[in-house]
C-alpha cells in the first residue's frame, strides 16, 4: 500500500495548481520570445515608414498599409516564386521520405556488410560544409549532368537529407526488437516489417523529417541562384535575396517591402507545421510489446 | 505467451548461408541502401574528393580546355592555413560557440519539449510559436536581432548605464556569445521536434512505475525521460555540433563578414572568402578538411560518451 | 569495425569519383573571334540599368534577325563575382556580362575566362582607347592587352542633406566639407544639433569591397590620383594613407559614424546627413533634398583638381561564347555615343568617355547636379589590376576595420602590416 508523496494540495496531473499555473506563465514567456520575430516582421511589412525605434514595435494604424506587398509583388512575381519553391521543396522531401526510410530502416534494424561504411558516409556528408563543395558541384551538375536551368539540377545536391537519414536511423534503433521478431516468426518479410510495423510507430519521426527537410530548399538561396538564371524558374528564397540586395532600395520603403517577401516565404512553413503538428501524439508502444 | 528467441529458428535454408555470409545477414539491405549510396557517388563523391586532391595542388578553377599547370605542392597549402592567425581565431570563435550553443540547445530544448507535451491548454499555439524562429528567413529574424541588440536596441535600453559597452555584436568579447544565443534561439524549434518525437515513444508505464515507487516530479524527470531520450539526445548533440562547426550564414548577416578584428570570423566564413571571392580554392580546401576532420574526431567521442552501446 | 568502415569510405568515394570524371570532361570552347549568331548576355538587375539593357537588346535585336540577343539578369551585388566564377568553370558563361567588376578581371582572365580583346580583335584596342582615352590604361594588363571594356564608372562623392545642414546651422549650398578640420567640425554640428543620429554612415563591415568606399577615396584625392599598389608595392601605408585612417578614426571615436551594421541605407532613411557613394544612389534618393561636393582632402584642394575611386564597372568578353564576332559587334553598339547617351538618361551613371562633358552637353545643362560627376570622371582611380586584388583588398580591410573602425592599436603599424601583405600578393603570379 503506497501514499502518494509530496503536497496533498489540489494534486491535479501530479501538479498543484501553483505549479500548472507557473509553467503556463514560463511556457507563454518563451513563446512570445519566440514568436516576436515573427510578429516584428508582420508589423515591418505593414508599415508605409519605416520606424526601426522602440515605438516601431507597437506601431500607429495610421501608419499600417498593404503597399509593400503590392510593391514587392510588382518586381518579383510572387506566386511563380512560390510555386517553384514548391516544386523544389517537393522534390526533396520525396526523394528524401523515401529512400531516407529505407537506408534509416536499413541501417538500424537489418544486418549487412557495408552498414558501418553508409553510416559513416550519411555522416561524412552532413559534416561536410556545402561552400566547400559548391563549384566542384556546380561544374559537375552545370556542365557534367547538363542540368542548369532545370529542376532536377536544383534538386540534385539536395535529394535525400543526410541528417534524414541519420534521423530515420536513430527512431528506428530506439524500437524494441521483439516486435519485428514477432513479425517475422508470422512470416513477414522485410518490406512488410517495414511497411506494417515500424513506420507506423515512427509516425513523428517521419513528421518531422517532413518539416525539416523542408527548411533546408524553402529558404535555400544560394545553390539555386547559382544554377537557375531562368527568372521564371527561380524559387521565392532566390527572388527575394536578389531583391533585396538591388531592388529594394529604389521602393518606396524597402525595409517594409523585403519583410512583406520574407512573410509570405515564411507563411507556407508555419502553415504546414500547424497543420502536422496535431500527429505528434504518443503511439503507446507498450501494447504493441505484450501479448 | 513466450516469444522464440529468433536465431533458434531456422530461417533459411543451408545453401544461402554462404552469401549471407558475403552480403551479411540480411542482403535486402543492400538494395534499400541502394538509391542513397547511388545518389551519394553522383552527387557527392567528386566535389568532396576533388576538394582533397585541390588542398595538396596549386589550384585554381579555370575554363575548360584552358591550359593551366596544377602542381603538387604537398603540405604547402596546410601549413600556410596552420601558421595564419586568423585560422586559428575563426576555429577558436567556432569552438566558443560550440560551447555555449551545444549545451544549452539540449538543456532547453528538452525542457521546453516535455513541457510541450505535457501541457494541455493552448497547445498547437505554443508549439508553433517555439517553431516559428526556425522557419522565418533569416532576413527577418536578423533584423529583429539588431532591433534588440544593436547598439540603440531595446536590450542596451533597458540595461541602460550596465549595457557592454563597445555593444552585443561589435564588442570582440560578446560578439561571438551573442551569435552562439541567437543561433540557439533560431534552431530551438528544430531539436524540440526532435525531442517531441522522442518523448511520444517513452512508454507511460515507466513513468507510472516510478510514480509508484514513490518518485516526485523531478525524479521522475531524471531516472525515466532523460534515460528514455538518450538516442535523441544524441543526435540532438551531433547534429547542432555539426550544424554549428559549419556556421556561416549568422556571422555573414549578423555582422557582414568577421566582425571586430575577426571575432566573429568562422572556418567557413574563411572558405567562402578563400576559395569563392579571393578565388583560391586549394587554401579554402584545407581550411574545409581540416575542420572536416576535427568535426569528425569530435562526432565520434560525442557518440562514444553520450550514446552509449545502441548508436 | 570504425577504422575499416573509414578506409572503405574512402575507397568508395575516390572509385565513384574516378567512374564519374571519366564520363564528362572539359572540351575547350569552339567560339572565334570570326563567327557570327546569336548570343547571351548578362546584366545587373539593377532597376535602372535592367531599363537600359531592355532597350538596347530591343533595339540590336530589331536590326539583326541573324544575331538575337538573349539577356538574363543577375545581382549586381558581390554574390556576382562567385556565379561568373563558377560559370567559367563550367564552360557555360554568357558571351558577355555588363556587370564584370575590375576587381575580379585579373582572376577570371587567370582562369582562362576571358577573350583577350587585343589580340583577338584588330580594332578593339584602338576602339577602348578612343572611347577612353587616357582612363584606359588603368584597365589594360601588365602586357597592354584588354581583357575588359571600360563601360561606366560611379565617382564617389559626399552626398548630404540640404535640410538638415540647414537645421545644423550649416550653408546648404555651400557646406564647409571641404578640409578635414571643416568636415569634422560640420559633422559634430550636425550631430550635436540633434539634425541627425549620425553625421555620415559608410558601412563598417569587413567585406573587401567596402574599403573602396571609405578609405580609397579620400586616399586617391590626398595624393592626387595614386592607386592603392603601384609598380608592384603597396602605396597606402604613406603619410597621406596615414592622414587618411586618422581622419575616419576620428570620425569613429567621436560616433560620428555608427561601428554597427545598418540595415538598409542610412542616409535615405534619415539616419545620417551624408552619405559618401557615387550617382547610381541619386535613384534611391529622389525622395530627399540632397546636394553634392567632392571627398575631403586635409589641406583643401580645389574641387576641379579632388581624385576619387571610379567604382566602374566593365563588360567582359568571355571564352565560353561561340559567336565572338557578333559579341564584339553588341559592345561597339552598346558604347556607342548615342547608347551611352540613354545609359546617362536612365540611369544618371557616368560612361567612362573621355569626352562626356563635351558629347552630353545638353544632358548636363538639363541636369547641372550631375555636372560635377561627369567633371570627376576624368579624376578616377581603379583597384589593382591583380588576380590577388581581392585578397588585396580584404588584407587592407581588415587592417582598416580594426585599427580605425574599432580603434585598436597604431594606425602606421595597421597599415605598414597590411602594406606587407599586399606587397607579398602582388609578388605572387
Amino acid at each position: 500500500m503506497t501514499t502518494t508523496v509530496g503536497s496533498p494540495v489540489h494534486r491535479t496531473n501530479g501538479l498543484t495548481r501553483f505549479q500548472t499555473v507557473l509553467r503556463g506563465v514560463v511556457l507563454a514567456l518563451g513563446a512570445v520570445a519566440f514568436l516576436f520575430p515573427f510578429y516584428y516582421m508582420i508589423i515591418g511589412s505593414l508599415q508605409a515608414e519605416p520606424d526601426s525605434s522602440l515605438a516601431g514595435a507597437f506601431p500607429n494604424p495610421a501608419n499600417l498599409t498593404g503597399e509593400n506587398y503590392v510593391e514587392i509583388n510588382e518586381r518579383i512575381d510572387l506566386l511563380r516564386g512560390l510555386v517553384n519553391s514548391g516544386v523544389f521543396t517537393a522534390g526533396v522531401i520525396l526523394c528524401t521520405v523515401v529512400f531516407g526510410v529505407l537506408v534509416g530502416y536499413a541501417l538500424a534494424v537489418l544486418q549487412w556488410r557495408g552498414r558501418g561504411v553508409t553510416f559513416a558516409l550519411a555522416l561524412l556528408v552532413q559534416v561536410v560544409p556545402f561552400q566547400l563543395l559548391m563549384i566542384p558541384l556546380y561544374v559537375l551538375i552545370a556542365r557534367d549532368y547538363g542540368l542548369s536551368d532545370s529542376y532536377l539540377g536544383m534538386i540534385l545536391p539536395f535529394a535525400i537529407n543526410s541528417a534524414a537519414v541519420i534521423i530515420f536511423r536513430q527512431y528506428f534503433l530506439q524500437l524494441p526488437r521483439d516486435i519485428f521478431e514477432a513479425a517475422r516468426i508470422d512470416g513477414a518479410g522485410e518490406l512488410r516489417l517495414l511497411w506494417n510495423v515500424a513506420l507506423p510507430l515512427v509516425r513523428p519521426a517521419l513528421l518531422t523529417v517532413v518539416l525539416i527537410t523542408f527548411i533546408g530548399p524553402w529558404n535555400e538561396f544560394l545553390w539555386p541562384f547559382l544554377i537557375t538564371k531562368d527568372a521564371a524558374l527561380q524559387p521565392l528564397a532566390v527572388s527575394l535575396a536578389n531583391y533585396i540586395s538591388n531592388v529594394a532600395a529604389t521602393a518606396s520603403n524597402p525595409f517594409g517591402a523585403t519583410l512583406a517577401g520574407a512573410f509570405v516565404l515564411a507563411v507556407p512553413a508555419v502553415t504546414l507545421f500547424i497543420v502536422f503538428q496535431r500527429y505528434f501524439t504518443s503511439t503507446d508502444l507498450g501494447s504493441g510489446v505484450k501479448g | 505467451m513466450t516469444t522464440t528467441a529468433a536465431r533458434d529458428i531456422p530461417r533459411h535454408s543451408p545453401n544461402r548461408t554462404r552469401l549471407h555470409r558475403v552480403l551479411g545477414a540480411n542482403p535486402l539491405g543492400i538494395a534499400f541502401s541502394a538509391p542513397y549510396l547511388v545518389f551519394v557517388a553522383i552527387v557527392f563523391a567528386i566535389p568532396f574528393v576533388s576538394s582533397i586532391w585541390m588542398s595538396f595542388h596549386d589550384f585554381f578553377f579555370s575554363a575548360p580546355g584552358a591550359d593551366v599547370d596544377h602542381a603538387f605542392v604537398g603540405l604547402a597549402n596546410y601549413q600556410a592555413v596552420l601558421t595564419d592567425p586568423a585560422v586559428w581565431q575563426a576555429f577558436g570563435n567556432v569552438g566558443v560557440f560550440l560551447l555555449i550553443n551545444v549545451p544549452l540547445t539540449v538543456v532547453l530544448a528538452l525542457l521546453l519539449a516535455f513541457q510541450l507535451n505535457r501541457v494541455v491548454h493552448a497547445r498547437t499555439f505554443l508549439r508553433v510559436s517555439f517553431y516559428v524562429p526556425y522557419v522565418t528567413a533569416s532576413v527577418a529574424v536578423v533584423a529583429v536581432w539588431l532591433f534588440l541588440f544593436g547598439g540603440d536596441g531595446l536590450v542596451n535600453q533597458l540595461l541602460g548605464p550596465i549595457a557592454p559597452e563597445p555593444s552585443w555584436l561589435v564588442n570582440p568579447v560578446l560578439a561571438m556569445p551573442t551569435i552562439a544565443l541567437f543561433v540557439t534561439w533560431k534552431q530551438l524549434g528544430f531539436y524540440i521536434l526532435l525531442y517531441l518525437a522522442a518523448l511520444q515513444n517513452v512508454p507511460k508505464e515507466l513513468y507510472e512505475s516510478a510514480a509508484t515507487d514513490g518518485a516526485g516530479r523531478l525524479r521522475q524527470f531524471l531516472s525515466v525521460t532523460i534515460p528514455s531520450v538518450r538516442p535523441a539526445t544524441l543526435l540532438v548533440v551531433l547534429l547542432s555540433t555539426v550544424t554549428g562547426a559549419n556556421l556561416f550564414t549568422e556571422p555573414y548577416l549578423l555582422t557582414a563578414g568577421g566582425g571586430p578584428n575577426g571575432a566573429s570570423a568562422s572556418p567557413v566564413l574563411l572558405v567562402y572568402q578563400k576559395g569563392i571571392e579571393q578565388g583560391t580554392p586549394d587554401v579554402a580546401a584545407a581550411i574545409g578538411l581540416i575542420l572536416v576532420v576535427l568535426v569528425l574526431i569530435i562526432a565520434l567521442l560525442q557518440r562514444k560518451f553520450v550514446g552509449g552501446e545502441n548508436s | 569495425m570504425r577504422r575499416r568502415a573509414g578506409a572503405h569510405v574512402a575507397v568508395m568515394l575516390t572509385l565513384a569519383a574516378v567512374l564519374i570524371t571519366g564520363c564528362g570532361g572539359g572540351q575547350a570552347s569552339t567560339g572565334s573571334p570570326d563567327k557570327h549568331g546569336d548570343i547571351t548576355i548578362w546584366y545587373s538587375n539593377n532597376e535602372q540599368e535592367l531599363e537600359w539593357g531592355k532597350q538596347m537588346v530591343e533595339a540590336w535585336n530589331a536590326d539583326h534577325p541573324d544575331e538575337q540577343i538573349t539577356a538574363q539578369e543577375i545581382p549586381a551585388g558581390s554574390s556576382s563575382e562567385a556565379v561568373i566564377g563558377a560559370s567559367i568553370a563550367a564552360g557555360n558563361a554568357p558571351c558577355l556580362i555588363f556587370n564584370t567588376a575590375p576587381v575580379a578581371v585579373a582572376q577570371f582572365q587567370k582562369q582562362g575566362g576571358l577573350v583577350n580583346l587585343s589580340q583577338s580583335f584588330d580594332d578593339a584596342a584602338a576602339y577602348i582607347e578612343d572611347r577612353s582615352g587616357d582612363l584606359a590604361s588603368q584597365y589594360a594588363d601588365a602586357d597592354g592587352d584588354y581583357f575588359q571594356i571600360p563601360w561606366k564608372s560611379n565617382p564617389v562623392v559626399i552626398f548630404y542633406n540640404k535640410e538638415m545642414f540647414a537645421e545644423a546651422g550649416l550653408d546648404p549650398d555651400k557646406p564647409p566639407l571641404h578640409t578635414y578640420d571643416e568636415f569634422l567640425d560640420s559633422a559634430r554640428a550636425i550631430v550635436d544639433s540633434g539634425a541627425a543620429p549620425y553625421a555620415i554612415y559608410p558601412s563598417p563591415t569587413s567585406q573587401f569591397f567596402q574599403i573602396d568606399i571609405d578609405f580609397y577615396p579620400l586616399y586617391a584625392a590626398e595624393t592626387g590620383g595614386t592607386p592603392l599598389v603601384e609598380d608592384g608595392k603597396a602605396t597606402f601605408a604613406d603619410d597621406a594613407g596615414e592622414r587618411v585612417a586618422e581622419f575616419w578614426r576620428t570620425v569613429y571615436d567621436e560616433g560620428l559614424a555608427g561601428d554597427e551594421i545598418y540595415q538598409g541605407d542610412a542616409f535615405a532613411d534619415g539616419k545620417a546627413a551624408m552619405a559618401i557613394v557615387g550617382p547610381w544612389a541619386v535613384a534611391v534618393y529622389q525622395d530627399l533634398d540632397w546636394g553634392s561636393v567632392p571627398v575631403p582632402t586635409s589641406k583643401g584642394t580645389p574641387a576641379d583638381e579632388i581624385w576619387t575611386f571610379s567604382d566602374a564597372k566593365n563588360i567582359g568578353l568571355y571564352t565560353a561564347c561561340e559567336n565572338q564576332g557578333t559579341a564584339w559587334d553588341v559592345v561597339e553598339f552598346a558604347t556607342s555615343p548615342e547608347q551611352d547617351g540613354k545609359l546617362l538618361e536612365l540611369t544618371g551613371q557616368m560612361p567612362l568617355r573621355r569626352d562626356l562633358a563635351e558629347v552630353y552637353a545638353d544632358y548636363f545643362d538639363e541636369n547641372p547636379a550631375y555636372r560635377a560627376f561627369g567633371a570627376q570622371t576624368a579624376r578616377v582611380v581603379e583597384v589593382p589590376n591583380s588576380p590577388n586584388a581581392v585578397a588585396m583588398l580584404q588584407k587592407l580591410r581588415d587592417a582598416y576595420t580594426g585599427a580605425v573602425v574599432f580603434g585598436n592599436g597604431s594606425i602606421p603599424d595597421a597599415l605598414r602590416q597590411a602594406a606587407a601583405a599586399v606587397d607579398d600578393l602582388a609578388a605572387q603570379p
